[in-house]
């Protein structure tokens, strides 16, 4: 499984919020490229960068950001947070991303996805964020009654390479991963899925791996990191 | 003395996480296409992403191909990335066809890739075919990240490293001070970052020429 290191920019910093909480939110690095810069040079093979004034503003708001972190960062980046248009995910592949991470408007907008998946493929990927088993939409701040697995099953049929799926109740607790949802939601299809939310220890990727069907491809770390609990290369080793 | 490399700059392709990549192992890089500071440099990267036709065409009409050439009987030791490398051959296959730059002898042709998705996105294991001086110190099946549709098939004598995805492909080759790799050294981590110095060591070791 691949480790992605996340970095979340709010405020042009790299902060992490807890349980998708605006006004939870702890400060980590005063410039997102170092965050970047650290966990490349841990040995990174991907970054999962959001932009978090994006997520809620319905654009994107950090792109000069996401444009130095993929010029400095010697791996691949993933951008996610507000890509609601073609053009704000041509903005974000140019800034340098070799992913995009729809949300929200993947769901609302099946046009919208159709288009993005015919003219990017396997660079689009979508995250589907669950708080007891429903989807959360418009940067987590709305809920609606689609269940998850379904909904991940349902955008697998319009072609959906990758799915980021995130519990956010766990998410920023370090807590562990919400095992058996993840499980329910590879079940339901054959695209690939980023775990997300609730990693605090070394454990936790461990039993991620060996616990986790063949299609969940990797796993998202934040706050763990951030703290210095384990490290990239640690973390990497969990996964293998 | 530090080792100037100049990345050719044709329009295509994200040069700036080259030339960070670069400054990171210690080297004085530029983004040009102008000859006088490409014949300045010690040695030539020739990035790129897209589509051969394309890129050729761009590459023609700024006169890079001569350049690149005459920078090739300076043994001036050049490097190509992903499109870069297969810009570096005979010709391609790709949308109907198109000759490349010529200094590696081969065709460039789209992945067997035997039933699976292309393009090829992803970290996958490269086997070293040779030892070089371009990939001392790595270890043979170290990963390296790969966005492409397309690998070359140079001679028996050039290749340097393959790859497997589907079906085996040639990533990486060597002719003299001529190398090319499929894969993005620059986004590849620590391994990536060893291949860019050690093309480095390979232009500060050749003679500048007058």
């Amino acid at each position: 499984m691949i480790l992605y290191p996340a970095i979340d920019i709010r405020g042009s910093q790299a902060v992490r919020l807890l349980q998708g909480d605006y006004r939870r939110e702890t400060t980590y690095d005063a410039d997102p490229v170092d965050a970047a810069l650290r966990w490349a040079g841990e040995g990174a093979q991907f970054l999962h960068v959001v932009d978090l004034d994006g997520a809620k503003a319905g654009e994107p708001r950090n792109l000069d950001a996401v444009k130095r972190i993929a010029a400095a960062a010697q791996c691949p980046i993933q951008v996610g947070g507000g890509l609601r248009d073609a053009a704000a995910v041509d903005a974000a592949l140019d800034a340098g991303a070799e992913r995009v991470v729809i949300g929200t408007a993947a769901l609302r907008d099946p046009e919208f996805l159709d288009a993005m998946l015919a003219a990017h493929g396997d660079r689009v990927v979508v995250s589907v964020d669950a708080r007891a088993g429903k989807v959360a939409v418009e940067g987590w701040t709305e809920a609606t009654d689609s269940d998850v697995a379904e909904t991940v099953a349902e955008l697998s049929k319009r072609g959906v390479a990758r799915f980021l799926c995130t519990e956010i109740d766990v998410d920023g607790t370090m807590d562990g991963p919400a095992l058996d949802q993840l499980k329910e939601i590879a079940a339901a299809t054959s695209a690939q899925i980023i775990a997300s939310g609730g990693v605090g220890e070394l454990s936790h990727l461990e039993s991620l791996a060996s616990q986790a069907p063949a299609n969940l491809e990797g796993a998202i770390v934040g706050r763990a990191l951030y703290e210095r609990r384990f490290t990239v290369a640690q973390a990497i080793a969990a996964l293998a | 003395m530090t080792v100037r490399i100049c990345i050719l700059n044709y329009g295509m392709g994200n040069l700036r996480s080259v030339e960070k990549a670069l400054e990171h192992v210690g080297v004085m890089a530029t983004i040009s296409s102008d000859p006088e500071t490409v014949r300045a440099a010690d040695g030539v990267i020739l990035p790129g992403v897209g589509a051969f036709p394309k890129a050729m065409q761009r590459v023609r009409e700024l006169g890079l191909g001569e350049l690149i050439a005459e920078r090739r009987a300076a043994d001036v030791p050049i490097l190509g990335i992903c499109l870069g490398l297969q810009l570096l051959f005979d010709s391609t296959t790709e949308l109907g066809g198109a000759a490349g730059i010529g200094l590696l002898p081969g065709g460039v042709a789209e992945l067997a890739a035997d039933g699976l998705k292309v393009p090829h996105i992803g970290w996958s294991p490269v086997r070293w075919e040779k030892d070089s001086r371009l990939t001392e110190g790595i270890p043979t099946e170290t990963p390296f990240y790969f966005v492409h549709s397309f690998a070359p098939s140079p001679e028996q004598g050039d290749l340097l490293g393959s790859a497997a995805y589907g079906a085996r492909f040639a990533c990486a080759a060597e002719r003299g001070n001529v190398f090319g790799v499929q894969f993005h050294p620059e986004k590849s981590s620590a391994a990536g970052l060893r291949l860019l110095s050690n093309f480095a060591g390979v232009c500060a070791a050749t003679p500048t020429p007058a």
